[in-house]
């Protein structure tokens, strides 16, 4: 009678085994699918072809200038030495838009007061690395910026810097 | 029928100690009330509101100036949702230091933590709406926030966004967690936190022994005794909230501009004791390991073991400075911090 019972409960156990494994396949399908539901609603709008912004005629850009390029969210530089470099204008710390102070020459971040001199370099944290930056490419004399992703840096290193090819 | 239904929430009698105010000052109760003027509030905010960039900035305009009464249900709306949070964490706070967490009201904390998470989530989603450079630029810095979370951080900032950046995306996915989600998911463990209570016996009776134990073989019936202390403590509430919104406005910036942050923005108030930290410490603490034991040691909470359900003093004491230390940053943060997060006197 005892080996009956046991026999019984133990099938029992194993039924009741296979259904609560079942419901958790089952939650885990529908977590999956929610989140992938969710997930490729919201991809869409992210993914983005490469985009290359005109910015204008280098002669535009003279040295030692800093222009706001609005459609982009960017700055292109022009640093002393004819060299260019685009950054963005999105603060590394909190994701705040830096405003160029021409006065003091740097990047003052109206949140946290972190500053950025013309390289995107920290000069005042919190701010944790320096401004990303964007590739910057020449089509005949025109300024070419890659907007579609930004790089991230911890600092300036002089391999950063564009030159625009000589005039022939 | 509806009478049975009733009596899952409140019994037909309760003992005369139960009646005392200071057992719970009223808070639970006042949460309750809030959220369902947040209900009513928002529900005719939502007649009129347009969940788009640009459109949302203009439909809450026209709700303030247009509408008969729209700018106080706005102001209503607005100051219920910041209040609400005070009186959760109140309340949180009066339940872990009269110790009704343990044995039978174990179950009632979590779902209590869930519905303090939900309240937090309601604000913070209901943040952005408005579409104004205070709305965009907070919720850009809070999201912001999340960056220096390890490997998940980024994909899970761009998931919430939709993108890089605070956009269109962002504010049709907050405006589904704020109208939809959360009100669902509200009430859904608001009737658990409310029938739980009573399985539990009610509110915890504690303080003076000997003469408590008279009172609390001394039953009274619900009705009129609890029925008239709670409408009258609700009307009050009501008419100071009310008097309130009609003196001060919601505010109204500017419309957002992506393009331009403005001077001194700052992360909703709640964040700012996160915030604050974020500048004295390594912000992998301030973001992610602080809000991960705090959130781990409310959960754990009523699991430890104790003797006849009482709450350590050593504990009460820790949590008590724990609470003293964050509200002193969200307090600095608030007000003491102008342009440029530099520390300055609020007047």
């Amino acid at each position: 009678m005892a080996m009956v019972e046991n026999v019984s409960s133990s099938r029992r156990s194993f039924l009741t085994k296979i259904w609560i494994g079942l419901g958790v396949v089952a939650l885990l399908q529908f977590f999956t699918g929610a989140v992938t539901y969710f997930g490729s609603g919201r991809k869409q709008a992210e993914k983005k072809p490469v985009t290359l912004l005109q910015a204008g005629i280098i002669t535009d850009f003279p040295p030692g200038s800093v222009t706001p390029i609005a459609k982009g969210h960017l700055y292109l530089n022009c640093l002393d030495d004819g060299s260019f470099l685009a950054i963005s204008r999105k603060c590394t710390h909190l994701g705040c838009a830096v405003p160029w102070i021409e006065e003091r020459k740097q990047f003052e971040c109206p949140c946290h007061a972190s500053v950025f001199d013309i390289t995107g370099a920290v000069l005042k944290s919190p701010a944790p690395r320096a401004l990303d930056l964007y590739t910057v490419s020449f089509e005949k004399n025109m300024v070419m910026i890659n907007t579609s992703n930004p790089i991230k840096r911890t600092s300036f290193t002089h391999d950063q810097l564009v030159y625009a090819p000589k005039p022939s | 029928m509806s009478r049975n239904l009733l009596l899952h929430f409140r019994p037909q009698q309760i003992s005369a100690a139960a009646l005392r105010f200071t057992l719970t000052w009223g808070l639970g109760g006042m949460a309750a009330l809030m959220i369902v003027q947040q209900l009513v509030t928002g529900l005719l905010l939502d007649i009129f509101y347009h969940p788009l960039p640009v459109q949302a900035y203009e439909s809450v305009q026209h709700i303030q100036s247009t509408i008969f009464l729209g700018r106080l249900v706005r102001n209503l709306h607005h100051w219920i949702g910041h209040v609400l949070i005070v009186v959760v964490l109140l309340h949180l706070l009066r339940v872990f230091l009269s110790g009704a967490f343990y044995s039978s009201r174990r179950a009632n904390w979590l779902v209590g933590l869930g519905l303090a998470a939900l309240v937090l989530l309601a604000n913070f989603s209901g943040y952005l709406l408005p579409w104004d450079q205070l709305s965009y630029w907070a919720v850009t810095i809070a999201t912001s926030m999340l960056s220096y979370i390890p490997l998940i951080g980024i994909p899970c900032q761009e998931l919430i966004r939709g993108g890089t950046d605070v956009g269109a995306a962002t504010l049709q996915l907050f405006y589904f967690i704020h109208t939809s989600f959360v009100p669902a998911t509200l009430f859904f463990l608001m009737t658990y936190h409310f029938w739980f209570v009573r399985k539990a016996g009610g509110v915890l009776i504690s303080g003076n022994k000997t003469t408590d134990k008279q009172e609390k073989r001394n039953l009274v019936p619900v009705v009129p005794n609890l029925l008239v202390r709670e409408l009258s403590f609700a009307a009050i509430v009501t008419s100071v909230i009310v008097i309130f919104s009609m003196r001060f406005d919601a505010p109204l910036g500017a419309m957002a501009n992506p393009h331009l942050t403005p001077e001194s923005v700052k992360a909703p108030w709640y964040f700012l004791g996160a915030q604050e930290l974020l500048l004295h410490a390594p912000p992998l603490v301030a973001v992610f390991f602080l809000p991960l034991f705090i959130g781990s040691f409310l959960i754990l909470l009523p699991f430890v073991k104790t003797v006849e359900d009482k709450t350590h003093p050593l504990l009460k004491t820790l949590v008590l400075i724990g609470f003293g230390f964050l509200l002193i940053l969200t307090i600095t943060g608030i007000w003491f911090r102008g342009p440029g997060m530099r520390l300055m006197w609020p007047w």
